[in-house]
């Protein structure tokens, strides 16, 4: 449980940072609120030779509206998430995600950026971005580029981000007002990772679902984009039943691991089960 | 000592009942108290140890040049470095061996040498360049695999004792005990409904927070001192300076504030490695556990395998009740607590017929060493379930049934000895009276209770008192403080001196101040050395009463002490004005000089303890996962000192219990090597787990202590277990047998039961 030895670097800028990066090669990690790297250092998981820490990146620290999206700052802490009004307003799912994640202490240091760069396929913010079709702004020395969220895990710890790259911001385009979300976890205790997560969106017009977007966390190597679960979903009246026909077919996708957390039956089932209750309290059934 | 105004019990108090701020408190929060490894010594180093990644391995040689070679490297040590002063079998052998590995390695983590260098990392390089040759051996971790024959042996010589004839082939079945008394077949003959069920429970860590650390230091004279965090600073020096061949005298251990202990720091694990590599290095050498570490080679409690038939009358009364209790202590044999789990288990019945078959049994597995109540809760889960499922059975409310077979003043418990004044009718009926026991249910919720019960324990104790010239005091004590006893001991000395208690400071001295105090554990402290508290109080006030005779020229017994004034006893005496403790204390130096108390003893009559819980959980049919909604612990204090440490006591035994009965267990691989030896996935409850765990305080007046106090810190993580199976059991149907209560082990035995069509066992 002892990191092996590495360098601590400070950049006071983005583009310090990711010189810093690129000089550095393979053997440095950015981190943030190292809620998933120190333990990967720890129990040796992760033996970086170099740590370039972002806490000093203040301008990253942010929450604003553009046009129709929200923009979050990849240093923004998840306890700033919870807290910001504006976000619980627009985009509720956030701060009712962010509040299921580890406990406070954790979410005073831990980040959303660093939340969904890491590509741990225990994180809970993933799967909501995947969910809300967000997009991450990253930046590279090349300049700046744009990834969806569901273009950007690739296996666990794999993302699309290159050698060098940061995810800066988060865009989430906001869905109109009335939209119904939820994200519903199973944990063994306060503080765990999920055992099966489901994020949940969706729009319901004259009595019908018009939008539905389904992901899960911590079922497969990445969040998974439950498309088959949402598409039966879409251009039906919504009741119980149908909710537990789609819980069926997000599990159908789910590929987790056996694990302490249950095997590999018992947490397909739960997946099922979260993105049933999920669609349920969502839709207020 | 008898209780004081008996047998009424009735005394008065002034001090005792309230709820001071505890002395240490303001250290604790503001980070000023000294911890394990908050010391540190000129010219220290950094000590470390590397431990076997095999589950079971001959040690067949440990080439160490490499690492001795090593810029920084001060000393490296291996078996050859502990002479065998034990006489090679026993207790103190097995401790030997477990602290440095010998012939074998019992168990992954177990240590098989140390270095002391000048940094931290130094002493990691170090422990890469010492290569071990290992034969790697068939290995074994689960109790019944352990026990069958051909099994893998820890031991060649190990041939089961308390089994007549001795057997003649080797098992790693240490021991064999039986305890009971009647007929139990001719009592199960009159039964008309006869349950008989196997239970498994996963072993347990004590969880504590703050892992173990020493600091060593040992002169070329042979003289030592250690500070480590222990619950027995006295036994660490014996211990220690027994394993390394020097007089106990030589060395002084001094206790640091202990964060958490509950039974897993009464024995040594890394104190006699630091002392001698200290001794080799010739420097002060600092040690501190890893939580790897901890969890890997510290001394989690026993995995257990059980057996359980009770037969009851149609009128619901117990005719005979069997058990048999297979417990697994790791590597070596004596340490499964066993023999207490099944003296334990029936002890809340009243019996004509009874009888538990202990088994301590050896397994590649961490040497256990006692967690709270020790080998209790496991036992008490297989019975209390039992008892429930019988209950249900015959149609009756399962407290009455519990109260019909109660144990009783005049009781012969099952582990032999006839009960005086017990608490555990007063604890059924208040359960029986309290709101919690008759409030509605919510869906998918089940209430459980169970009732359990601990021996308590007395012990050695040792306390000076000294009183400065200004009236205040200082007592001292040599009782490690690891749940408010401090603020204890100020309490009852305040109550005999008649003084505010802010007048009286305690303090916990090092070994070489005080005579000999056994460790706390077995719930002694504030009844054994809190009486010894009482009477080193007591004995200044003699002496106080003295120096006012002699200022008043009167006899010593014309004078008494009366709220902190010696006072003629009567009018006869003479007529003088009381003199205050201040007064006496500040005419000391030229009365005869300083004025001490002191007391030394070993207290008998630790009252047996019983509590009865009762538990709300709500499991969620979907996905088998078990919250608890409410919590209510009763239990007998007989007399409560500080009734806000005595609900601590009560609340912290209740949620550690919580967090074993649903979440935590060891988890071993395949290989023999544990998976979760890690905060991340051992999981133990946080407050936002659980629901406030009620209390209600009981006082039967313990009639082996002045004013009644009977242990507190144990009996409440008995209950635990089986008042949470039960409440499953009833929100479900479906009786679980095996523990933890794991959301994926319980949804499967809903769904089983739903496919069998209704109730069952899993």
């Amino acid at each position: 449980m002892i990191p092996g030895a590495f360098d601590y670097h400070r950049p006071k800028s983005v583009a310090e940072a990711i010189a810093l990066l690129n000089d550095l090669g393979d053997d440095a990690r950015p981190i943030a609120g190292g809620h998933s790297l120190i333990p990967m250092m720890k129990m040796r998981l992760a033996s970086p030779s170099h740590l370039v820490d972002l806490r000093g990146l203040a301008d990253l620290a942010f929450i604003r509206a553009e046009g129709g999206e929200v923009v979050i700052g990849a240093m923004t802490t998840q306890h700033q998430v919870i807290a910001s009004a504006d976000l619980a307003a627009r985009l509720p799912l956030l701060r009712e995600t962010a509040l299921q994640i580890a406990d406070p202490q954790i979410r005073y240091l831990g980040t959303i950026g660093g939340n969904v760069a890491n590509g741990d396929p225990g994180n809970d913010m993933p799967a909501v971005m995947m969910c809300l079709d967000a997009q991450y702004e990253v930046q590279g020395q090349g300049g700046s580029r744009r990834v969806a969220a569901r273009e950007f895990y690739q296996g666990a710890y794999f993302t699309a981000l290159e050698p060098g790259e940061l995810v800066t911001a988060i865009r989430i385009p906001v869905p109109p007002a009335g939209h119904k979300a939820a994200y519903e976890k199973l944990k063994r205790k306060i503080g765990d990772y999920a055992i099966a997560a489901a994020a949940v969106l969706l729009e319901v017009s004259g009595g019908k679902i018009t939008r539905a977007s389904i992901a899960l966390t911590n079922v497969g190597e990445t969040p998974l984009l439950a498309d088959a679960a949402s598409d039966l979903l879409v251009g039906q009246a919504p009741d119980k039943a149908l909710c537990k026909k789609a819980g069926q077919a997000a599990a159908a996708i789910a590929a987790p691991a056996s694990d302490a957390r249950g095997p590999v039956a018992y947490r397909r089932q739960m997946a099922g089960i979260m993105t049933e209750r999920a669609l349920i309290r969502a839709l207020g059934l | 000592m008898p209780l004081d105004n008996a047998p009424e019990g009735k005394r008065k108090f002034n001090v005792v009942g309230t709820r001071p701020l505890r002395p240490d408190g303001i250290d604790k929060v503001t980070g000023r108290a000294k911890f394990g490894a908050d010391a540190s010594a000129p010219g220290q180093l950094v000590g470390r140890i590397l431990r076997s990644p095999h589950a079971h391995a001959i040690i067949r040689k440990i080439d160490t040049s490499k690492a001795e070679k090593l810029p920084g490297v001060k000393a490296v040590i291996t078996r050859d470095d502990f002479p065998d002063h034990t006489g090679g079998s026993g207790g103190l052998y097995d401790t030997l061996c477990n602290v440095m590995a010998r012939e074998k390695a019992f168990y992954e983590g177990h240590a098989v040498a140390a270095v002391a260098a000048t940094s931290a990392s130094i002493a990691r390089q170090a422990l890469k360049l010492i290569k071990v040759d290992y034969e790697v051996l068939p290995h074994v971790t689960d109790v019944d695999e352990a026990m069958k024959p051909g099994a893998p042996l820890l031991h060649k010589d190990m041939f089961t004792d308390g089994v007549d004839p001795k057997p003649k082939k080797p098992s790693n079945i240490a021991r064999r005990f039986e305890f009971g008394h009647g007929d139990v077949e001719a009592g199960f003959k009159k039964a008309d409904i006869i349950v008989e069920r196997s239970f498994k429970t996963e072993a347990a860590h004590q969880g504590y927070i703050e892992p173990h650390a020493a600091l060593a230091s040992m002169g070329p004279d042979g003289s030592a001192e250690l500070w480590c965090c222990t619950q027995g600073h006295y036994m660490v020096r014996d211990v220690c300076s027994q394993l390394l061949g020097i007089d106990i005298a030589r060395l002084r251990v001094t206790q640091s504030e202990i964060g958490g202990g509950f039974g897993g720091k009464t024995t040594v694990f890394i104190e006699p490695v630091a002392l001698a590599l200290a001794r080799k290095a010739n420097r002060p050498v600092k040690v501190v556990m890893t939580r790897e570490e901890v969890f890997k080679a510290s001394g989690p409690t026993a995995s257990t395998s059980i057996d359980i038939k009770i037969g009851v009358t149609k009128d619901g009364l117990i005719t005979a009740a069997d058990g048999v209790f297979r417990y697994q202590g790791g590597p070596f044999q004596g340490c499964s607590p066993a023999e207490f789990g099944a003296m334990s288990a029936f002890a809340q019945f009243h019996l004509d017929n009874v009888r538990a078959v202990a088994y301590d049994v050896v397994c590649n597995r961490p040497k256990t060493i006692s967690y709270r109540a020790p080998g209790a809760p496991m036992a008490n889960f297989a019975v209390e379930s039992v008892i429930e499922e019988l209950a249900h059975k015959l149609g009756m409310e399962p407290i009455d049934f519990r109260i019909k077979n109660a144990a009783r003043e005049g009781t012969k418990s099952s582990y032999g000895p006839v009960y005086g004044p017990i608490g555990l009718g007063a604890t059924l009926e208040a359960a029986k009276n309290h709101p919690h026991f008759k409030a509605p249910l919510g869906p998918n919720q089940g209430r459980g209770m169970a009732a359990g019960f601990w021996f308590n324990f007395g012990g050695q104790s040792c306390v000076t008192l000294n009183i400065p010239v200004d009236g205040s005091i200082t007592v001292s004590v040599g009782s490690p403080d690891i749940g408010g006893s401090r603020a204890a001991m100020c309490m009852m000395v305040a109550e005999e001196m008649g003084i505010p208690y802010d007048h009286v400071r305690a303090i916990i001295a090092d070994t070489s101040a005080l005579g000999y105090n056994d460790v706390t554990d077995g719930s002694r402290t504030t009844f054994a050395t809190g009486m010894a508290c009482i009477l080193a109080a007591r004995d200044a006030i003699k002496k106080l009463c003295a120096r006012a005779a002699a200022t008043w020229g009167i006899p010593e017994d014309a004078v008494k002490w009366e709220n902190g004034y010696a006072k003629p006893a009567g009018p006869n005496a003479g007529d003088f004005a009381p003199l205050s403790l201040k007064e006496i204390a500040e005419a000391s130096p030229g009365t005869g000089g300083p004025i001490a108390g002191h007391h030394e003893f070993s207290a008998d009559g630790a009252g047996v303890s019983f509590a009865t819980h009762i538990c709300d959980v709500e499991v969620d049919p979907e996905t088998g996962r078990s919250s608890i909604v409410r919590y209510t612990v009763i239990q007998d204090a007989g007399k409560a000192v500080h009734p806000s440490y005595v609900e601590g006591q009560f609340q912290g035994g209740a949620v550690q219990g919580i967090g074993w009965a649903l979440n935590e267990e060891y988890i071993y691989g395949k290989d023999g090597r544990l998976q979760n030896a890690g905060f991340l996935d051992y999981r133990i409850p946080v407050c936002s787990d659980l629901p406030m765990i009620d209390t209600q305080i009981l006082e039967i007046p313990n009639p082996g202590h002045p004013y009644g106090v009977r242990g507190v810190g144990e009996t409440s993580i008995v209950p635990p277990l089986a008042a949470i199976a039960n409440a499953v059991a009833n929100a479900t149907g479906v009786r679980f047998t095996q523990i933890p209560l794991s959301p994926p082990r319980v949804l499967k035995g809903i769904e089983e039961a739903k496919k069998a069509g209704g109730r069952k066992a899993a």
